[in-house]
């Protein structure tokens, strides 16, 4: 089909060509007809025109020669009535035309002549067929004055006798007076020939310039290249019968009207060329007008030609561009509609999985509450029920929040809440709440960090955090019991001075995933679905919130994974370092110039170096005790010797105690031995007893070591974790407070009755408000607001109770409840005047760390 | 990118736009306003100096470099005065015509021209006559070699001035020399020698010749000694006063013609004939004639003998004295009743001038009369230039000798050619000298 129809456009395109040839076939061949027909005409005229031009120029000779014969005959009758003739002809003075009278009388042969020399016909030759005005003129002859003449003869008759002959002498020069200085411009040439001898005897001045040919007929054939003996036959015949000749013939290359001009019947003849252009100078122009014309024409015709070829190829642009553009507005609207299919897909998948998901635990709490109800006599069973309602009551919460994650997220809400933090603590935070997780599926965590060059860097830690538990958590799902996950913190080159380019790596070697699953892993709604997974719960959201989270962060994420081996999801970021961050004065302070790092991996070693190099410090390695010792009796001869000796635990090749104490005998036990080990690191009791030894978990970082140094320094002993414990109790204390939801206000009161402290319980900020200034002052340790409440609320009131006029209105502590759980409602809560902000469903211990934290502040 | 390309078709319309206005208005233009006078009258050049020479006008740079270079020096003349020169020529037809001599001769006895293009006879006869101006008042005339000068004056007044030296030699195709092993002749006998085995080898006529230039020989061989014995003017006195005779001095120069002719180096009938150049010229460019005798500007490139597909040199003629140039002096006279003798004086004051013989030298490469100007020949003219400025020439005529030279020469050897014998040649030539002294 679509060959047909580009055969048909070629065949279009041939016949407009054609057609367009033949147009021009036409139009060259009138413009070639006319220019033929002008030139025709003009030759025709030319050839006229010259024609009366000669026949002017023989009418003047001829005139003159009458005139001359008839003057001849004048003097011949004067002659005639003379009484001494031969007086007469002395007597004659020459003038310019006639410059020799002669006189013969009859029967004599020699006579006499005005030079005074005797004459006779003698070298004169007179042909009966040569006559002017009836009398006999002689050939062409050279005169005595070195110029070409002719003798005219007349007889002297008296009384009707011929007495004598008068012969006068006339040259040509004087007929070169009488004619015109030249003619055509002065480029025709003009010669008088006679016809007799075929000799040139008159080239009249102006009749143009030349160098040869200017002798006789064949000279003048010669010098003009006439070399056709037809044509010289033909000249010879007009000669000899007194006919006028005109030909085309070239003279030195240019087109030239030739001409025999038959004088005074033949008997001298103009002879010359003129050069067409000459005669045609009109004729020319017309020419190269028509041409110009033809020119123009053309070139119009061309350029409107150009103007539609490039209109039409802007055209068909425009419409290719609009086609393509068309395409792809389609595709992009299939791609939408597949798009809006897929998430609609998703999102039906997604309220189904929700429904079935959020019915689940909902199901275990209904069904739990209704044994609870049955079994309520039963200590037991209440709180292996209530035990499995927290549960599913916790489930329920965590689908919560990730959908209110995901939602924040996509449609933009969520503001990174950029701050100082150290990647030890994140470390250390995620590694508390991951290596537990890990631990009940006998999995094994590796935490691993290298190359990292500032600790303390500039980012979101809790959006971090989320990213990194989702990552590891999902790790350790999918990962069955006996695997093993690696997380890695490695630092990259950097790509500015000012930003810390780290990556991480999350690695398990569980179940892996699809190539499919690869390709949706991200989006939202989508969870991997096979009959492994579908063991493990999830949302399905965690993904996408991640990504999403990092994208914020300008970072970016991708993963790779192949089923049975394993996953490996790979974190690029890149965090600003905070200004000023290098503490070097602790170090310097402490005196902590060279430490000795003891076994453990060369990249361990190298992160420690690179680590403890910003802070000034210098850390010289061993990998084995025995080169630990050297070095240390060397550092100890040269210089101060190390200030703290950091053992990595898990590498040492012999017993630890037996390692520190051989290390003890080469330096003072005041110098510090911190062994370096991993979280689930045991049996290092027996070292820790030791005198000036401590423990710092891995990976290592400058901040938990210099925290150990201070810790080591203070003598804090391991007992602190259990006075905070004990700093949480919340027995004895009395708050306020506002809560609209009376269940909400009943489970409040029941948990705080469970700690020993009690509440007074009002129902909006209004009342909250009254309540507070009518109290007593210290009455309440803390006031427990919640914030959206009838009348006023949960803002409104703090802000009033700050305003209030009593010393604890500024103090006392204000804690907002509220399930309005996003950073933007803590940000409000915060500026509304309140302390801190704590989301519901209240979880008790966070209840009481943050009541104790802030109670204690105003104790 | 669009934008340019747009930018470049925008100009296209906007030539092509105002191509379209300018012829428009060239249509326009030149509309005739009625009962305007539509003649421009043409300047008339009131002063016209009359020059008799042998050639046409012609227009310069054409055809012949040797007319163009006069021509340039007569453009010069008429740009400077003003003046218009009109060419009146004469070339005989043939042999039994009047010859360009006679006519020259005719006309300035009948004063019909004003500037008369002679050769040293008629300069010789017409000064004599007192029928040429004295041209030693001119201003160019001072810069005039001696020699020139000499040559020229005739009773004591200075009757024609050249613009070229005119040198003859021998033209020789030094290739069919080389060919034949044959060594450049220096005397009459080396040179019959070579035409001789020339002659053996098939060229039956080594030496091409014409009715005009034959006296060379003649002269060369007459007047070797008195020139360049060191009592030139002793011998032209002698001479003049009929001591000596001219035909002991030409008897020679005859006989080796003749010995020539009887030996058919040279075709007599056909030299009797023969137009300088047109008889011999093309059988020597042909290389079927080795020998030829012409003037020097016929060497020079787009003249006769230019531009030949062999080796040329130009050698002098033989004498028992060497290799001899031959220079006879043509020359620009003044008729002395010219109908315009003061703006011919002054014409001729600038065709003679440094600044004309200049141009005229350059374009022809010849000798110039002037003293003040020389230029380079070309290398086929060296060793006859050589000879002409070691002094070693022969004049082809001299106004101090009391028989015309140049002309009686050419007219006796004509004779010769036409079956006169050595014997009444010189006869003539004895005529010629009792005439002279019998008129002084």
């Amino acid at each position: 089909m679509e060959k047909r129809q580009t055969g048909k456009k070629m065949d279009k395109g041939v016949s407009l060509l054609l057609s367009v040839i033949l147009v021009f076939c036409i139009l060259g061949g009138v413009v070639f007809a006319v220019s033929r027909k002008i030139s025709v005409e003009m030759s025709e005229s030319a050839i006229q025109n010259l024609s009366e031009s000669l026949d002017l120029i023989k009418a003047t000779i001829e005139a003159i020669l009458n005139k001359e014969a008839e003057y001849q005959k004048l003097m011949a009758q004067e002659i005639a009535r003379s009484a001494n003739p031969e007086e007469y002809i002395y007597s004659y003075d020459k003038n310019k035309t006639m410059v020799k009278i002669s006189l013969i009388r009859e029967g004599e042969t020699e006579g006499v002549s005005s030079t005074g020399e005797a004459f006779t016909e003698q070298g004169l030759e007179f042909s009966s067929d040569a006559l002017v005005n009836e009398l006999e003129v002689s050939q062409s002859y050279m005169n005595y004055m070195g110029t070409w003449s002719y003798t005219i003869k007349c007889p002297v008759t008296k009384d009707g006798q011929n007495i004598a002959s008068l012969y006068v002498e006339y040259t040509y020069d004087s007929l070169d007076q009488s004619l015109p200085g030249g003619f055509y411009n002065k480029k025709a040439m003009l010669y008088i020939m006679d016809a007799e001898t075929e000799r040139f005897v008159l080239k009249p001045k102006g009749m143009g310039e030349r160098d040869a040919g200017h002798l006789n007929l064949t000279d003048f054939y010669r010098a003009n290249a006439i070399e056709e003996e037809g044509l010289r036959e033909e000249v010879t015949e007009c000669l000899q019968n007194g006919k006028n000749l005109m030909f085309h013939h070239d003279i030195r290359g240019t087109n030239s009207l030739n001409y025999m001009w038959a004088v005074n019947g033949g008997t001298i003849y103009l002879i010359g060329y003129v050069p067409v252009e000459a005669i045609q100078q009109e004729g020319k122009t017309v020419n190269q007008n028509i041409l110009v014309v033809v020119a123009v024409m053309l070139i119009a015709f061309f350029l409107c030609c150009l103007i539609y070829y490039f209109n039409q190829r802007q055209q068909n642009r425009i419409r290719k561009e609009q086609e393509i553009e068309r395409e792809i507005h389609n595709r992009q609207l299939a791609e939408a509609l597949q798009a809006a299919q897929i998430a609609n897909n998703s999102k039906t998948m997604f309220l189904s999985n929700m429904s079935h998901d959020i019915r689940t635990p909902m199901n275990a709490v209904i069904g739990f509450t209704t044994l609870l109800a049955k079994d309520a006599e039963n200590p037991d069973k209440v709180r292996e029920y209530t035990k499995k309602i927290m549960a599913s009551g916790q489930h329920l919460l965590s689908l919560i929040n990730d959908i209110l994650d995901v939602s924040k997220i996509e449609s933009g809400k969520v503001v990174l809440n950029v701050e100082e933090f150290t990647l030890n603590d994140l470390v250390s935070s995620v590694d508390a709440i991951i290596r537990p997780m890990a631990k009940s599926r006998q999995q094994k965590f590796h935490v691993e960090v290298t190359g990292i060059t500032h600790e303390h860097l500039m980012g979101d830690e809790t959006r971090i955090n989320q990213v990194l538990i989702n990552l590891l958590s999902n790790a350790v799902k999918y990962t069955p019991e006996g695997g093993n996950i690696w997380f890695r913190i490695i630092g990259q080159k950097q790509r500015s001075l000012q930003y810390e380019h780290i990556r991480i790596e999350v690695e398990d070697d569980g179940y892996g995933m699809t190539p499919e699953y690869l390709k949706t892993i991200f989006d939202a709604f989508t969870r991997a679905e096979n009959s492994t997974t579908n063991k493990v719960q999830g949302t399905g959201l965690g993904m996408a919130i991640t990504k999403n989270i990092i994208e914020l962060m300008g970072g970016t994420i991708d993963v790779s994974s192949e089923i049975d081996k394993g996953s490996l999801f790979r974190v690029e970021l890149e965090c600003r370092i905070p200004e000023g961050q290098a503490d070097r004065r602790f170090w310097e302070e402490n005196s902590i110039s060279c430490i000795l790092a003891v076994g453990g991996h060369k990249e361990t070693c190298e992160n420690i170096q690179a680590l403890m190099q910003n802070v000034g410090v210098e850390v010289h390695t061993a990998y084995s005790i025995q080169e630990a010792l050297e070095l240390t009796e060397n550092n100890s001869e040269t210089s101060e010797g190390y200030q703290i000796v950091l053992m990595d635990w898990d590498t040492l090749d012999m017993d630890g105690v037996k390692a520190v104490k051989r290390m003890r005998e080469t330096m003072s036990d005041t110098v510090p031995v911190l062994l370096l080990a991993s979280y689930d690191v045991e049996d290092v009791e027996a070292v820790l007893r030791l005198e000036n030894t401590g423990l710092l978990f891995k990976p290592f970082f400058v901040s938990a070591f210099k925290e150990k140094i201070v810790e080591m320094q203070a003598g804090i002993g391991k007992d602190s974790t259990e006075e905070a414990e004990e700093g949480r109790s919340l027995e004895g204390m009395y708050f306020l407070a506002a809560e609209d939801n009376e269940i909400n206000a009943e489970i409040l009161r029941e948990i705080l009755s469970i700690e020993s402290a009690d509440c007074e319980i009002v129902e909006n900020g209004q009342l909250a408000v009254e309540c507070f200034a009518d109290s007593e002052e210290g009455k309440f340790d803390a006031i427990l607001m919640d914030v959206q409440m009838p009348v006023m609320n949960g803002y409104d009131a703090t802000r009033a109770i700050r305003k209030l006029q009593r010393k604890d209105a500024a103090k006392i502590p204000i804690i907002a409840m509220t399930a309005n759980a996003f950073a933007e409602d803590e940000k409000e809560a915060l500026a509304a005047g309140m302390n801190v902000h704590l989301a519901k469903p209240i979880d008790v211990e966070m209840l009481k760390q943050v009541i104790r934290q802030y109670v204690q502040r105003k104790e | 990118m669009e934008s340019k390309r747009k930018n470049n078709r925008f100009q296209l319309a906007a030539a092509c736009m105002s191509g379209i206005m300018v012829l428009a208005l060239a249509a326009c233009g030149n509309i005739e306003e009625p009962g305007k006078n539509l003649i421009t009258e043409e300047e008339a050049t009131s002063k016209i100096v009359n020059l008799y020479s042998p050639m046409e006008k012609t227009i310069a740079g054409i055809d012949n470099a040797a007319r163009s270079a006069a021509d340039q020096t007569i453009l010069m003349a008429e740009e400077k005065l003003g003046v218009r020169v009109d060419y009146i020529t004469y070339t005989a037809e043939n042999y039994q015509d009047k010859t360009y001599d006679d006519v020259a001769l005719d006309r300035a006895r009948n004063d019909m021209d004003d500037i008369y293009l002679l050769n040293p006879d008629t300069i010789r006869i017409l000064g004599e006559e007192g029928k040429l101006m004295d041209l030693s008042g001119l201003e160019s005339a001072k810069n005039l070699r001696d020699v020139v000068k000499t040559a020229n004056i005739i009773d004591g007044k200075l009757v024609a001035i050249p613009q070229e030296v005119v040198a003859y030699g021998l033209f020789i195709n030094k290739d069919m020399f080389d060919q034949y092993h044959l060594e450049l002749p220096e005397t009459p006998e080396e040179f019959l020698e070579c035409c001789r085995v020339f002659q053996e080898n098939g060229i039956e006529t080594p030496v091409g010749a014409n009715r005009w230039w034959l006296e060379t020989f003649v002269l060369a061989q007459a007047y070797a000694d008195l020139y360049n014995g060191g009592n030139t003017e002793a011998e032209i006195a002698a001479l003049n006063n009929g001591e000596t005779r001219y035909s002991d001095y030409m008897r020679p120069g005859f006989e080796f013609l003749q010995e020539m002719i009887d030996c058919g180096y040279i075709d007599a009938k056909k030299a009797y004939i023969s137009e300088a150049i047109e008889g011999e010229g093309a059988d020597f460019m042909a290389q079927k004639t080795p020998i030829v005798m012409a003037y020097w500007g016929a060497a020079n490139t787009d003249t006769a003998y230019g531009k030949p597909d062999f080796e040329m040199v130009v050698i002098g003629f033989p004498t028992h004295r060497g290799q001899m140039p031959v220079m006879p002096m043509t020359g620009f006279a003044v008729g002395v009743n010219a109908e315009h003798a003061q703006d011919a004086m002054d014409t001729l004051n600038v065709l003679v001038s440094d600044e004309a013989l200049q141009v005229y030298t350059e374009i022809n490469r010849v000798i110039s009369p002037s003293k003040n100007v020389e230029v380079e020949c070309i290398p086929a003219l060296k060793p006859l230039n050589d000879k002409i400025k070691e002094n070693v020439y022969v004049l082809g005529s001299n106004a101090s000798m009391n028989v015309e030279q140049w002309g009686n020469t050419c007219l006796i050897v004509r004779e010769l050619l036409n079956g006169a014998t050595v014997d009444e040649c010189m006869a003539e030539f004895d005529r010629l000298q009792e005439e002279a002294l019998k008129s002084e």
